[in-house]
């Protein structure tokens, strides 16, 4: 019955080794939230510092509204169900249930012996903390005994119980009290094949009979998928990737991902992209065979990818791949030579190999896997026909493995002409402002996505549209070019669009001729206290109180009790005030004023709508919203609320 | 039916291990039974003996132990013997089962320290600081004091603590995580949860620490000059030649109980001597 | 193979010295890290701080922490009491070990060296303890001042209190246990460890003073004719006695489990009694009653006169080896049983599924207990192993038992079946030779700690993983 949020949380052993790293999320009341990956991702640390098992290095985490870093487990309102069951072997099931409750008080209001209820001189009850009473603990205990069926046991000890048996009890021990948050860590690993299915569904039936938030570990993926609004995958300490299983499944933010989630597993080739154009070529490594799609299929993919050469991971699930029956659709279909099957009775898996010369054991970039629906007879060594469903295609860069084809596109890449200070672009003529003029000539035109708005002078029609990560996605067709726009409209409509033109970036052989307007300044710091005197309104000597301030570039700025709050959170001791920190400000929370960050003006950049000023603070650029015409030092009053703090050493990031 | 065939080389090979167990047991009876046959012989000295067995046999001996203590108490012997190796298995018990626990759950910065000076202290020759022990007992006047050596058997208990800590080493940690998720300190997790788990271990550990002050020697005759405050081993050292089936009873006496002990929990011994050995 | 086992000797050793180089190359960095906290301390305390460093638990006044900072002033109070009425007196004997000499003549109570010592050892260990709680005091503070500068409610003592059994219960715990063993075992064995350096013993025990000698009692052990020969001799035997007992009850006990786990055996409950008998009686009597079985009475030589031959002195002052030999056979009686019962709990943790495989694979028992249980057991037990050559290098009980108080010709105050512990004790216990038997001991110490080490490093154990964490 409460929401959690998680921010920045980092878990950094002694030996410096980071278990997790920058952990975000927010989970709202009664999600199921599985945290998913291989065995040392970090997954179960996470859980260990929700549960108050493990100290969070730096972070907030908040159950409720309220921050329980520093807060014991048994004050966190959490319950947690292990992996091994930890049932106390010595306690029968109705005192392993009822121990949580026994160690607990409940708030109460004081009674006589007749039962009556003491008041205090005020009127009003006295409060008691008191202990469960019999009557309480029998109810609770049979209450949740009942949920899980476990009633007839309650008199035997663990060791009596079958494995299944033992995960219901430590399933009724953490349900009994109630909690805020359940917590599961691996709770099905130790089970049998046939009994984790069971106890899987019964699990999400428990979860939607309590409404309570369910946290729940597995290095399972099958588990994660089948029983999670949401899913985290986690590789090396990192969050991969945070959605429903549907949208982890479909579009896999990196090759990791994809190649975790999925049975079997997701066919990695390497190959090449080539669009000449409306088709694109896909080249495959080791194999003779190409195959072509459409480009409206890949329109979304980055173009630099699409010249034939830069090579890229191609992924498809054995779902996508299709034994052609037929003469094949139209240059979808490759060769592969059939090394094995196994048949699972509906369908039958095919191993083979797209590299027809090749016969190995275990994984290799060309080796594939495919379904097939019913029995198939097929002999070692037959070469076959396989169809490609594009549709489903997923492509990953091939040194980073992030996805090339996202869901929600980053950037448009086009290119565009500047000539006499206005640059052309898809047919549509843009007037520079003074501060992105350059020479004339054709330039390559990074546009983020979300810098287009509606509501411009450029048209544009609408050829699609859809919502991604809610929030809408359209492509338009504009002069012949294609782009995304995060606009809401229908398809076939005509929208008027608007481009933030500080965001571009212009490039040109390679380098940038305009860059786009940093959104944050960053500089250099130290953190200070300071005792001062109080000041008291009746005018008698107050005492010393603390005040804060960050110190930057040897002069101190008062700062805001929350954000030294949280730096206090993140810096055991007195740490916080010998550490560097990294503070960051956006050019619209930087105020011109009489007081602030001393700032030596280099230049003013005019975008036309508004205006920067580039200067110099403590040896760093800073871009500054300006309204008129500002030159020589000034005084930059940053708006502190809103300051973003970064610890420079663990580059652990605080606000 | 099938017919049951033995080897003949299997057969042999039966025989021989039995002759040899039944071997081992004599030799290892032989001195026990013996001494117990002492014990009854009338005389009281060994010359009497008619080779392996006493000339005549009675209960005069041990009839004596209790009745004819002008000289030789036994019966107050062993009652400040079971004092001193109660009080002191009580108390070492305690400390050693803390100090395991503690070495075996918590991580603390001075504990790997601890345990190699433990190991480092435990290679000295023990009785070689019996000098200053003396010395020390004399300062805190604590000589022909049942407590002096209560309190030294009982410092000295916890340095053993290792087989515990392999024993507290093998309940699972999440135990004492469930335990802690449930609301309950450490200090009732280790009365609720973890001594409950270690009863066997408790046993054992209460009966070794029992067992050195019952039959240790040197220490008593060292601190203990008063005759009225001898240990059973101590008296029964300073008994005479002539004594020998007295020396006999007394021994059989104590020796009782403890081998009473040692049959009933032969099976929390063996489980115990390998949980301090087998490495985590 | 001899070559083999040089080489592995050597790299062990190679290996141990390369960490020992890296341990020392890595100091001042280390140490400099130890200190940090300490610096960090000097350089942010503030005020309060540097109260509570002057006189324990101001600071924590300062801050209204009334109990907290009561309780240290009192542990201060109760030092300096302690320190001014007899703890600096104590100190400073420590290092005189006395200055006046009684003399009944003058009616002079003179100094008592060896009391000195102690208390002066006493003192020291006070000190230390002393030294534990005040830097506690101080972190205590600095701790109230981060918590204060950081927006944090500084701890309630009643929240302090609940930690000592939660958080903390290690300190509480290990409190009583860390005293204990301070006064009872280290104390005495810092104290055996100076007595070495003195001159104490023989004529020069109180009331005459004792006084420091430095490394005179070593040299005198190893070269003078009084002492050398016996030692010589004594340490030689002491090492065959240790080898030869260990490996004999080790093997023994060992072959006696895997007798007793013979699938043809029936009854091995009773027949695991007869050892475990033997295992409970009292160490003691059963030495006695050996001494009786096998003197002139005995019914050892009783059988041997009646079936025809002469008593047989087994321990008599010329029975060298018999004695040695029945000296390694009681202690065989004594210690194969705990050995038996250990290589039976272990032999029953022990997997059975490579027996089969060595069964498929045709191997021969011999080649299985060799190649398979041999080196599970050696494995698992070499720990143990080497605490038990440790306790029968020092075996006190059997010689003294079976033949003590015996002094030979060619022996200075020992006899040819005493121990190095036997001599020590003959010598320091019996006849006042006090500095003499501390330099033994610490000899015995270094000779058994050697050894145990060297032993330790070439085991199996000890390439798997640090045994004793």
């Amino acid at each position: 019955m409460a929401n959690l949020s998680l921010k920045h949380i980092y878990k950094v052993y002694p030996n410096g080794t980071k278990a997790v790293s920058d952990f975000n999320m927010q989970i709202d009341d009664k999600e199921f939230i599985v945290f998913v990956g291989p065995s040392g991702c970090g997954k179960s640390t996470m859980l260990r510092m929700i549960a108050g098992l493990e100290e969070i290095t730096a972070g907030e985490l908040r159950i409720g509204d309220v921050v329980v870093n520093d807060m014991e487990p048994k004050d966190r309102d959490i319950a947690m169900v292990f992996q091994n069951y930890a049932l106390y072997p010595h306690m029968n099931i109705y005192e392993n249930i009822a121990f949580g409750l026994r160690m607990r008080k409940i708030p109460d209001v004081k009674r006589n012996k007749q039962g009556g209820v003491v008041l205090d001189k005020a009127g009003e009850p006295v409060k008691v903390m008191r202990r469960y009473s019999k009557e309480e603990l029998d109810e609770k205990v049979l209450g949740a005994a009942e949920v899980l069926g476990i009633t007839d046991y309650l008199k035997k000890k663990p060791k009596e119980m079958s494995g299944g048996q033992r995960q219901r009890v430590a399933l009724g021990r953490a349900i009994v009290r109630e909690p805020k948050v359940m917590l599961l860590d691996e709770p099905l690993s130790n089970l049998d094949a046939k009994l984790r299915t069971q106890m899987r569904s019964e699990i999400v039936k428990l979860h939607n009979k309590l409404q309570t938030t369910f946290i729940y570990v597995t290095h399972d993926q099958v588990e994660a998928m089948t029983m999670g609004t949401r899913i985290v995958v986690m590789k090396d300490g990192y969050i991969q990737q945070v959605d429903t299983p549907k949208n982890v499944y479909q579009d896999p933010a990196n090759k990791f991902v994809a190649g975790f989630i999925g049975t079997p597993q997701m066919n990695f080739f390497e190959g090449t992209l080539w669009r000449t154009g409306e088709r694109v070529e896909m080249r495959f490594k080791g194999s003779e065979c190409s195959v072509t799609a459409s480009y409206d299929i890949l329109g979304k993919v980055i173009p630099r990818y699409l010249d034939g050469k830069t090579p890229v991971w191609i992924g498809l699930r054995a779902d996508d791949i299709t034994l052609d029956t037929g003469g094949g659709r139209d240059g979808a279909a490759i060769k592969v030579k059939i090394s094995h099957t196994e048949e699972l009775g509906t369908e039958t898996l095919v191993y083979g190999d797209i590299d027809l010369a090749r016969d190995t054991f275990g994984e290799s970039p060309t080796q594939v896997i495919l379904k097939a629906a019913g029995f198939k007879n097929f002999q070692s060594g037959d070469v076959v026909d396989a169809v490609l469903r594009f549709e489903n295609v997923h492509l990953f860069d091939f040194e980073t493995e992030e996805s090339i084809l996202p869901r929600v596109p980053k950037y448009n890449y086009l290119t565009c002409n500047v000539r006499e200070g206005s640059m052309e672009l898809l047919g549509n003529k843009l007037v520079l402002p003074d501060a992105m003029q350059c020479p004339d000539g054709e330039y390559e035109l990074l546009l983020p996505v979300d810098a287009l708005s509606s509501g411009g002078e450029i048209e544009a029609e609408v050829l699609f549209s859809e919502r991604a990560d809610g929030k809408p996605l359209a492509r338009l067709n504009m002069g012949g070019g294609t782009l995304f726009a995060p606009i809401d409209a229908k398809a076939g409509e005509r929208v008027q669009l608007c481009v933030d033109l500080k965001q571009i970036a212009l490039r040109r052989d390679g380098e940038e001729v305009i860059s786009p307007m940093p959104l944050v300044n960053s500089v250099l710091g130290t953190f200070a206290l300071d005792r001062v005197k109080a000041a008291r309104k009746d005018g008698k000597k107050g005492g010393n109180v603390n005040e804060y301030a960050f110190v930057i570039g040897g002069n101190k700025y008062r700062a805001p009790t929350d954000v030294a709050q949280k730096m206090f959170a993140a810096l055991s001791g007195r740490k916080a005030f010998t550490a560097q920190f990294r503070y960051e400000f956006t050019p619209y929370d930087l105020k011109i004023s009489e007081h602030g960050l001393p700032a030596e003006v280099e230049k003013v950049l005019d975008y036309g709508t508004e205006k920067f000023a580039k200067c110099k603070v403590c040896g760093s650029d800073f871009y500054v919203c300006v309204q008129g015409d500002v030159r020589g030092t000034i005084c930059l009053e940053p708006d502190f609320e809103k300051i973003g703090v970064t610890e420079t050493e663990r580059e652990i990031k605080i606000v | 039916m099938k017919k049951l065939k033995i080897k003949p080389q299997k057969l042999f090979n039966v025989a021989i291990t039995y002759l040899i167990i039944l071997a081992v047991c004599f030799v290892f009876l032989f001195p026990i039974l013996w001494l117990v046959l002492a014990s009854f012989s009338k005389t009281g000295s060994i010359y009497s003996f008619e080779g392996f067995f006493p000339a005549e046999f009675s209960l005069d001996s041990f009839k004596r132990l209790f009745t004819d203590t002008a000289l030789y108490n036994y019966p107050r012997w062993f009652l400040n013997t079971l004092f001193i190796a109660l009080m002191s298995s009580l108390i070492g018990t305690a400390l050693t089962i803390l100090t395991a626990y503690v070495m075996s759950r918590f991580r603390f910065r001075t504990r790997k320290a601890m345990m190699k000076t433990t190991l480092i202290l435990g290679m000295f020759p023990s009785f070689m600081t019996m000098t200053a022990v003396y010395l020390m007992m004399t300062q805190f006047n604590l000589i022909n004091q049942q407590w002096g050596l209560i309190l030294i058997y009982s410092a000295g208990a916890p340095m053993g603590y290792l087989t515990q800590k392999g024993f507290f080493d093998t309940i699972p940690s999440s135990i004492d995580e469930a335990a802690r998720i449930d609301g309950a300190s450490n200090f009732r997790i280790f009365v609720r949860i973890t001594l409950p788990l270690a009863a066997p271990m408790i046993v054992y550990t209460l009966l070794s620490s029992f067992v050195w002050p019952w039959s240790d020697f040197i220490l008593p005759q060292l601190l203990l000059k008063n005759k009225d405050l001898y240990t059973v081993a101590v008296g029964l050292m300073s008994l005479d030649d002539s004594e020998f089936s007295r020396f006999a009873a007394g021994s059989v006496f104590i020796a009782v109980p403890i081998v009473v002990f040692y049959f009933a929990l032969s099976k929390f011994l063996i489980s115990g001597l390998s949980a301090g050995a087998v490495k985590q | 193979m001899q070559e083999a086992q040089t080489t592995k000797v050597k790299n062990a050793f190679s290996e141990r010295g390369r960490k020992i180089a890296a341990w020392f190359k890595g100091l001042p960095a280390r140490t400099k890290e130890k200190f940090a906290f300490a610096r960090e301390i000097l350089n942010q305390g503030n005020g309060k701080v540097r109260a509570s460093m002057l006189l324990m638990g101001m600071g924590q006044l300062l801050y209204r922490q009334w109990a907290k900072g009561i309780l240290y002033l009192l542990v201060e109070i109760a030092f300096l009491a302690y320190f001014i009425l007899r703890g600096a007196d104590d100190l400073l004997g420590f290092f005189t070990l006395g200055t006046v000499e009684s003399n009944a003549w003058y009616g002079i109570e003179g100094d008592n060296s060896v009391i000195m010592m102690l208390m002066g050892i006493l003192a020291w260990i006070a000190l230390l303890f002393y030294a534990v709680l005040y830097i506690a005091n101080i972190k205590d503070c600095y701790a109230i001042q981060c918590a204060a500068d950081t927006l944090k409610a500084p701890k309630s003592f009643k929240k302090e209190l609940s930690e000592l059994l939660d958080k903390k219960f290690y300190k509480t715990a290990l409190a009583l246990p860390i005293v204990g063993v301070s006064v009872f075992s280290i104390l005495p064995i810092i104290f055996m460890i100076l007595i070495a350096f003195t001159n104490y013993g023989g004529d020069i025990v109180p009331p005459a003073l004792v006084d420091w000698v430095w490394l005179d009692n070593f040299g005198r052990i190893l070269t003078l004719g009084q002492f050398a020969p016996t030692f010589f001799k004594i340490f030689g035997w002491n090492i065959i006695w240790a080898v030869l007992s260990t490996a004999l009850n080790y093997f023994a006990g060992l072959g006696l489990a895997l007798l007793l786990n013979k699938k043809c055996v029936k009854g091995k409950t009773f027949w695991r009694l007869f050892p475990i008998l033997a295992y409970a009686v009292p160490g003691f009597i059963t030495l006695i009653a050996f001494k009786y079985m096998f003197s002139y009475g005995g019914p050892i030589n009783q059988m041997i006169v009646d079936a025809g031959g002469t008593a047989i002195g087994f321990l008599d002052i010329d029975a060298k080896w018999t004695a040695r030999l029945i000296g390694l056979f009681a202690n065989a009686w004594l210690n194969i049983p705990s050995s038996m019962l250990l290589a039976t709990g272990i032999l029953s943790n022990m997997n059975t599924d490579l027996y089969e495989a060595a069964r498929v694979d045709g191997a021969s028992a011999w080649k299985q207990f060799v190649k398979i249980t041999l080196p599970y057991v050696l494995f698992a037990t070499m720990p143990v192993l080497i605490s038990q050559f440790i306790a029968n290098f020092n075996n006190f009980g059997i010689f003294y038992f079976l033949r003590g108080g015996l002094y030979m010709e060619g022996y200075f105050l020992a006899s040819d079946t005493d121990l190095l512990i036997n001599w020590l004790y003959n010598m320091s216990i019996d006849n006042n030779y006090y500095s003499i038997g501390a330099a033994i001991s610490i000899i015995i110490f270094i000779v058994t700690s050697v050894i145990s080490l060297a032993v330790y490093v070439l085991s199996p154990s000890y390439k798997q993983e640090e045994t004793y964490q």
